[in-house]
């Protein structure tokens, strides 16, 4: 709903502004687009921007789309100068009682292909405030929203409707192929199985389950990354290798039941420290897919895909937050090799004593990617499936 | 009777007249948590006694900064906590005079405790400079003006901290001073406060560390105190170079203080060292070995150490001598540092209650507890004859 002006009041404002500031045109303000997306590192070009974002705010309503959409390709240095001229603006409009285009900025927050998801989140936040109708009529259209905060508003949404039998409700499966937190997956499992339903959390966030791991390898606190050995880019599942301390080891197969697809190393491989362990995980793609390798851990990662390092953290038992660690890479068609390198420091502490990861091949939102699955002694199996360790059946 | 109002009135005019003090930065002027202004109030709770009061749209454990009069907030908000919000207000009236927000670039993994809007930001005249846990660094003008920005992730992506980054960046002269001491690419830098480019980065240890650098001018130069896993470092402000190291100086959470030339360290309770131009000057003339806190940094005042600890003590030492005055424990566990002013020194637990109690005395003298009933992390700021305590959700100013 747009407020009403008083056609007196608003056309003093508008006289007040006009003898008050000289409008930025079209063409500065896509100058001065241009200059904060021309941000990058360490501060460059951080002296043209500043004036650059004042003169975007400046040019109030009209500078607000536009600047949004610049987000679109923007890095994310750049993305927040944008961001936060937008928001200038939507701030000062509102300061100022007017409203933005109510069927504009919709059309925006409804075409996801239309520009960055944070920007359409803000632009979905200033319509909401404007008009608190909002969430009703656009939220059934973001289920599947690759803005995270959009799409878990619109499931909770549907969820409630759902819970109270309204009619038109999206449906619990639905619901939960579009889900992407852990929370929200949970809640939907829940109703699920109420209604006699099975749902897998594991499946439904891809976990590798299936494992060949072989360790333990030396590591050291500070080295981890860059004591490096053959399983990480070249992994041969008939090798054996010099392990710790001169012991040969050879990849043994693994497998997790952990409905978040841990997989415990101390129990694995042994309660050690100094050491290091590396699981293979083989993973057949129909076609070449873009994909992100996801892993959370108390310890120190490297992240392979078919021998190429594609992510690298060292540090120790300070959380192992779900998909804390991202590595991204494109599958070929066919088999890939997705390496997690797992090591861990010499901490005594009781609370430093875990090993263990847990990894999953996703989508940027999150989401399981279509015609992936995890090769398992032959058999193809769906990521996150949940069998017995291969050699102990 | 009449001279004592007489004396009370003019108290109250000076206080009413005299320009509001800036609290700058993390434990305020010079991170000495003191205040000197006078007249500061005593008693209060939600209702009574507060001046001002205005909502905030999500948590933080930073602490407010005043500067020319202007109250600088940060918060963070959203289900993964990535949302970055820097709030201005009047510290006159309250009004809310901007609100800007940034997305954050970094991983917002952390204690459930903290929050990405833990560190607290520095502010002058000419506005303020924002660091988030997530290494989102911004510096706003007292209008709102974005002046610059840094994704400190994004410049050095092997940044990381999983239990959340606090410590605070401080203003050196012309240069921010930016600790970013971590597991992964760990640093100290000094930014120029007109671009935010890079001055000077210096490697630190690879360790999460969640101590506020100090400043201190010495013969004519400005130093960087920096305590962390080995000792306290002492780094040129103009360019980064190493000084001297104190290893009896390490710290990981707690903020020592400067009080003249005085180090006071939290080093497993708090331990004073007399510093020379090129560092400390002797072995430590004083040691307050139950002075020690979790989480807030201990507060130096009228010739006491005081501490209020995680669990819920509130401690005080002899400042010469480092003999324990008194150690009470009290309702609830602080994480907010004490801070004095006018005689008094505040400590506000977690649940939002301030015990007041007068300073300088070696008994535990309790002249209020005042209740706001809301979350307290941060530690207040003191400026134009007021408190400003930020709760989970409300800035509230106390005081007249």
């Amino acid at each position: 709903m747009h407020r009403r002006f008083r056609p007196g009041w608003a056309a003093a404002v508008a006289l007040a502004l006009a003898a008050a500031t000289a409008p930025a045109q079209d063409g500065d303000v896509a100058k001065a687009v241009a200059v904060l997306k021309g941000v990058t590192k360490e501060g460059t070009n951080n002296d043209a921007a500043g004036p650059a974002w004042k003169t975007v705010v400046d040019a109030g309503a009209p500078a607000f789309l536009p600047t949004l959409t610049a987000v679109d390709d923007a890095n994310p240095t750049a993305a927040n100068w944008l961001r936060s001229a937008a928001g200038a603006i939507a701030e000062n409009e509102k300061k100022a009682r007017r409203a933005f285009p109510g069927a504009e900025l919709e059309g925006f927050v409804l075409d996801p292909r239309g520009a960055a998801p944070s920007a359409r989140r803000l632009a979905y936040e200033v319509l909401l405030a404007q008009d608190p109708a909002t969430p009703a009529r656009l939220l059934p259209k973001l289920l599947n929203d690759p803005q995270p905060d959009l799409r878990r508003e619109a499931i909770a949404d549907q969820l409630a409707k759902v819970k109270t039998g309204a009619p038109g409700a999206a449906t619990l499966d639905e619901l939960f192929a579009f889900t992407r937190e852990k929370e929200q997956a949970e809640a939907v499992a829940k109703e699920l199985e109420i209604v006699g339903k099975k749902a897998s959390v594991t499946e439904h966030f891809a976990f590798l389950t299936q494992f060949r791991v072989v360790g333990p390898f030396l590591s050291e606190e500070g080295k981890a990354l860059t004591l490096s050995h053959p399983p990480g880019t070249a992994p041969d599942v008939a090798a054996e290798y010099t392990g710790k301390d001169d012991t040969k080891v050879k990849w043994v197969p693994q497998a997790t039941a952990d409905k978040y697809g841990k997989l415990d190393l101390n129990e694995k491989v042994g309660r050690l420290k100094n050491a290091c362990a590396y699981a293979l995980a083989v993973v057949h793609a129909e076609k070449e897919t873009a994909a992100e390798v996801r892993v959370g851990s108390p310890n120190a990662v490297q992240i392979f895909l078919n021998g190429k390092k594609l992510f690298e953290r060292e540090e120790y038992h300070h959380g192992d937050a779900m998909d804390y660690h991202v590595g991204r890479g494109v599958l070929k068609a066919g088999e890939n090799a997705v390496v997690v390198k797992v090591c861990q420091n010499n901490q005594t502490d009781s609370w430093a004593q875990r090993w263990q990861f847990q990894a999953r091949v996703c989508d940027a939102t999150g989401g399981a990617l279509p015609g992936l699955t995890q090769v398992v002694d032959g058999r193809k199996l769906p990521l996150g499936a949940i069998t017995q360790p291969e050699g102990k059946k | 009777m009449t001279r004592y109002l007489t004396g009370s009135a003019l108290t109250l005019a000076l206080a009413l007249t005299l320009p509001a003090a800036d609290w700058p930065q993390f434990k305020g002027p010079g991170a000495s948590g003191v205040s000197e202004e006078t007249a500061l109030p005593t008693e209060w709770d939600k209702d009574k006694g507060v001046k001002w009061k205005a909502a905030l749209p999500a948590r933080g454990v930073s602490s407010p900064v005043v500067a020319a009069g202007r109250v600088y907030v940060t918060c963070s908000s959203g289900k993964r906590d990535d949302r970055l919000h820097v709030l201005c207000f009047d510290a006159a009236s309250g009004t809310r005079l901007w609100h800007r927000q940034l997305n954050a670039t970094g991983p917002t993994a952390c204690h459930p405790m903290t929050c990405m809007a833990a560190p607290t930001p520095a502010a002058d005249a000419t506005g303020v400079y924002a660091l988030f846990a997530t290494g989102d660094l911004a510096a706003f003008d007292p209008d709102g003006n974005l002046k610059w920005y840094r994704s400190l992730v994004g410049d050095y992506p092997a940044i990381t901290n999983q239990v959340g980054m606090a410590a605070s960046p401080v203003l050196a002269k012309d240069k921010l001073i930016v600790p970013m001491d971590n597991d992964g690419d760990s640093f100290l830098a000094a930014v120029d406060t007109k671009y935010g480019k890079n001055v000077w980065k210096v490697g630190r240890p690879r360790s999460i560390n969640w101590v506020t650098p100090l400043v201190r001018e010495t013969a004519g130069r400005t130093e960087v105190l920096f305590a962390g896993p080995n000792g306290l470092t002492a780094y040129d402000a103009d360019n980064g170079s190493k000084r001297w190291l104190y290893k009896e100086g390490a710290g990981a959470i707690p903020t020592g203080s400067v009080i003249g030339d005085t180090l006071f360290l939290p080093t497993g309770g708090v331990s004073a060292v007399k510093l020379g131009p090129d560092g400390p000057a002797g072995a430590p003339v004083m040691k307050a070995k139950e002075m020690a806190s979790r989480h807030g940094s201990p507060l130096v005042y009228r010739g006491r150490v005081y501490a209020a600890d995680g669990n819920g003590f509130i401690a005080a030492a002899d400042a010469k001598t480092g003999k324990t005055l008194f150690k009470e424990r009290k309702k609830a566990p602080y994480s907010a540092s004490p801070v004095g002013g006018d005689g008094k020194v505040y400590c506000v637990n977690e649940k939002g209650v301030t015990t007041v109690l007068k300073a300088g005395t070696d008994e535990f003298d309790v002249l209020a507890d005042n209740d706001l009933g809301e979350e307290v992390l941060g530690t207040p700021a003191i400026s134009g004859g007021c408190l400003f305590i930020r709760t989970d959700k409300t800035l509230f100013c106390v005081g007249r």
